[in-house]
């Protein structure tokens, strides 16, 4: 067995499979001459079709995320922060489908995904908004008045974000499993927010009051 | 007077003390596994001058058949398959293959030889499975004996004899012989319900004593059914060690080694001359150029009249406007892919939850197993590997491809390993079976099922109470079964009530095709059943 280690590139992972594919010579040219990544459509293999999330594989929507922020997370993953505890799925096979992959293919990567166009999520959370707009005032000091984001703090933007997916998270940054590598300043830092939530209804309370935000 | 226990509860009582394979092998027993018919479907001609187009979504085993039955009734069919090869989960790997496993391709550098394969996902077809061995038939793909169940291989179980493997013959004549034993001592005629006849206790007894071969005063004292340690031809043989029946009760074993493998995984089954993958280049000969590989699909959209579906290859976007979509997508990757379908039918899509499954395999340096009497057959282990199946292909050749690993229980469990861990644990596992293991094999390769691109799972597993499937879930299942818009219908063996099976896709497929034949015959569109 060969482990195909992230040191060969996409392209020889490219002509390895069209080496594969019996009949279709043409398809081989068009496969060869695409200038993406093969790893792009890895991605959309988890996060959706053009990145708008897949709520049952797990994947959230990366469409209109901010670039600086994909870097840092897909960075936070290669560096062991987020996705190694085997009982949270979820994380897990990120991790171990991005860890091989070089800071060049990261960031051809991420020209890709500015491609794709940001969609309004469903929203599939139900809480008491006016609570979370309470709420919402410690977050805003680090994700913005209006949701926005501050990438000075490393605070990503909220709106747009599926809401399951976000509660997720809220939740790991509640029991430590995300955020607690020593490294991990923006997840300490997020965890230090996480105080303002006591219960899981003001996490639902937050997230409802998150998804009026424009 | 005590009631009669009726089937079911039988069955309940069965589930309530063992595994659930307890229950499957039982049901094989009494005749609750499913029975298929031959269903090839009757599709009326059509107009040559009009031919429906009928997009397929995914070369899998169900789409390959709805485009091979489509296209003799005269449909004009498009396959978009998003692999650079045909047939999803029937899967065989030789010299030169990619495993695209997400995050961890492998390329298999088995050497380049006939025999040096390995079924990375179908392997077996049983008897019962008509309609599939009806296209093995019609495709010309020769099949040959798979061996299932081999009394020659082993039996290891770290609870057991010090976690010393034992040859499943020995293990199961032990275990028949002392569970003869005890009925035959505590048997009274008088205990039943309704009395034997003295005739008819005789009968049984007479059963009971040859059952577990009894020696005098219905005692269990070995049985040369059990092998000979040596001799037999020229000298006396003599007799194999009994496994005492303590030790054999602390072997979770005991549960399945006398009632495992009945039904669709009985001792004697089917597989295709040269690797499963036969059976899709048997489609794929009649389907040359109708399929499209490397197309990823992006888009379904519904429309009164059409359903139009994006896809995408080599970064750029194509549209196709078809009539009918037929769709084997795995609905957990159907999920993330835009689509306009209804709220319910989404819902439905959902619900099943991806199924796991990981497989290993390695070539051998030499065909040890063959030394050890085993032709064929499966050992198992209570280590997460499981089971080792030995091929019969290649047989006295030198080298073979073993599988060395099949997990479906906690199949996560190697799913979790970076690839080198997960060919060191399938190693240091396998030891216990074979001492010299680590010296035999190489070239290891794992199927992460979990992972494999464009896959992310095994069969859609429906959620299941005893009896079957749960209310709730049978409902999610009729209304996936039910065309999307008319047009779309869902298809594999994830639309099927008896998922992982090559038959259960096949039958989806003629399901999807006759309910379409009769819509169009203006029948589906009344309230009701047809009768
Ligand atoms: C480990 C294992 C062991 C098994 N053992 C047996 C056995 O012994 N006997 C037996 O009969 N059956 C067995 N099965 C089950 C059998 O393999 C399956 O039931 C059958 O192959 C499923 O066929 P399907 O038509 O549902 O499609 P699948 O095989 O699920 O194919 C789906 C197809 O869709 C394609 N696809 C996915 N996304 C896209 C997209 N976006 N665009 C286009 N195409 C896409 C995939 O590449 C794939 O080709 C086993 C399966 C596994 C995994
Ligand atoms: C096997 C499925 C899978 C694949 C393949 C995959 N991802 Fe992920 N990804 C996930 C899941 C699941 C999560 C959510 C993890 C969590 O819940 O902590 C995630 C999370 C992420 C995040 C973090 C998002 C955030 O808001 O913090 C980014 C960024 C990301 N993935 C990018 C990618 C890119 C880029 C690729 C392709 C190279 C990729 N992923 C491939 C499953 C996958
Ligand atoms: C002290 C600054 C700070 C505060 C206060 C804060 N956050 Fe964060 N938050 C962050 C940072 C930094 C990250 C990115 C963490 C990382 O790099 O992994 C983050 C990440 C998140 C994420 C994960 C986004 C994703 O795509 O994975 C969510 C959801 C979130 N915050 C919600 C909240 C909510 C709700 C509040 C208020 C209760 C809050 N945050 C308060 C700094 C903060």
């Amino acid at each position: 067995m060969t482990k195909i280690s992230g040191k060969i590139t996409a392209a020889v992972i490219v002509s390895l499979l069209a080496m594969q594919q019996s009949a279709n010579a043409q398809q081989y040219e068009l496969l060869e001459s695409s200038n993406q990544p093969l790893s792009i459509k890895i991605c959309a293999t988890c996060h959706g079709s053009y990145g708008h999330g897949n709520p049952v594989v797990g994947g959230p929507s990366l469409a209109g995320l901010e670039p600086w922020y994909i870097k840092k997370q897909l960075q936070n993953f290669r560096s062991q922060y987020r996705g190694t505890q085997v009982d949270y799925l979820p994380g897990f096979e990120m991790r171990a489908s991005v860890e091989t992959l070089s800071d060049e293919e990261i960031e051809s990567l991420l020209v890709s995904i500015q491609s794709w166009e940001a969609r309004k999520p469903v929203a599939t959370i139900s809480g008491d908004s006016s609570h979370g707009s309470e709420l919402y005032a410690s977050c805003a000091a680090c994700h913005g008045a209006s949701g926005e984001g501050n990438e000075l703090l490393g605070a990503p933007g909220l709106v747009g974000r599926d809401d399951w997916y976000m509660l997720r998270q809220l939740k790991i940054f509640k029991s430590g499993y995300r955020g607690s590598h020593p490294d991990d300043s923006g997840g300490a830092q997020m965890r230090v927010g996480m105080q303002a939530l006591q219960s899981d209804q003001d996490m639902n309370d937050v997230l409802a009051y998150i998804g009026t935000l424009e | 007077m005590k009631k009669l226990v009726t089937r079911r509860e039988l069955l309940t009582l069965i589930a309530a003390t063992g595994t659930s394979s307890a229950v499957l092998g039982a049901s094989a027993a009494i005749g609750l596994i499913p029975d298929t018919q031959v269903s090839i479907p009757q599709i009326p001609p059509i107009d040559a001058a009009n031919r429906p187009i009928v997009a397929i979504l995914g070369a899998g085993i169900s789409g390959l058949t709805a485009a091979y039955e489509l296209k003799k009734a005269g449909y004009e069919c498009v396959i978009l398959e998003a692999a650079p090869k045909a047939g999803g989960r029937v899967k065989t790997l030789r010299s030169g293959d990619i495993i695209d496993e997400v995050g961890n391709p492998q390329l298999v550098e088995f050497d380049d030889e006939p025999h040096m394969y390995f079924n990375a996902g179908a392997a077996r077809i049983p008897s019962s499975h008509r309609n599939i061995l009806h296209y093995c038939k019609e495709l010309g793909v020769e099949l040959e004996v798979f061996i299932n169940e081999n009394k020659e291989t082993w039996y290891q179980d770290d609870a057991m004899l010090g976690g010393k493997r034992v040859k499943n013959i020995q293990f199961t004549t032990s275990a028949r012989g002392f569970m003869a034993e005890i009925l035959a001592k505590n048997f009274d005629r008088h205990a039943l319900d309704q009395p034997l006849s003295e005739y008819e206790a005789e009968a049984l007894l007479g059963a009971m004593r040859s059952f577990g071969d009894l020696s005098e005063g219905d005692l269990y004292k070995g049985s040369f059914r059990a092998g000979y340690r040596s001799g037999g031809f020229i000298d006396h043989g003599v007799q194999r060690d009994i496994i005492a029946l303590s030790e054999l009760l602390k072997s979770r074993f005991m549960r399945s080694a006398l009632n495992a493998n009945e039904g669709d995984t009985g001792p004697i089954l089917f597989q295709a001359v040269g690797g499963m993958d036969k059976i899709v280049d048997g489609f794929v000969r009649q389907l040359e150029d109708k399929i499209y590989y490397n197309v990823i699909v992006s888009s379904v959209q519904l429309a009164a009249d059409k359903v139009s579906i994006t896809y995408e290859n080599g970064g750029s976007k194509y549209l196709l406007e078809a009539d009918y979509c037929f769709n084997c997508i795995p609905t957990h990757l159907m999920a993330g892919i835009d689509n306009n379908f209804p709220p319910e039918y989404i819902k439905a899509m959902s619900y099943p939850s991806r199924g796991t499954a990981y497989k290993s395999a390695f070539q051998t340096k030499t065909r040890f197993w063959e030394k050890e009497d085993i032709y064929g057959g499966i050992s198992w282990t209570n280590q997460p590997m499981r089971q080792i199946w030995y091929p019969t292909h290649g047989m006295h050749k030198e080298k073979g491809v073993i599988l060395s690993a099949y997990n479906y229980a906690d199949p996560l469990y190697f799913t979790r390993l970076s690839q080198e861990d997960r060919l060191e644990s399938v190693i240091r596992q396998g030891e216990k079976l074979h001492a010299d293991y680590r010296q035999q094999v190489e070239k290891g390769v794992t199927v992460a099922w979990h992972r494999m691109n464009h896959m992310l799972g095994c069969s859609a597993r429906w959620g299941r109470g005893f009896g079957g499937m749960t209310q709730e879930a049978e409902a999610m299942y009729r209304t996936l079964q039910q065309p999307a818009g008319g047009r779309h219908y869902a298809i594999g063996d994830q639309v099927s009530m008896h998922s992982a099976w090559q038959e259960s896709a096949v039958l989806s497929a003629h399901w999807a095709i006759n309910h379409m034949v009769e819509r169009q015959a203006g029948a589906g569109d009344l309230p009701g059943q047809k009768l």
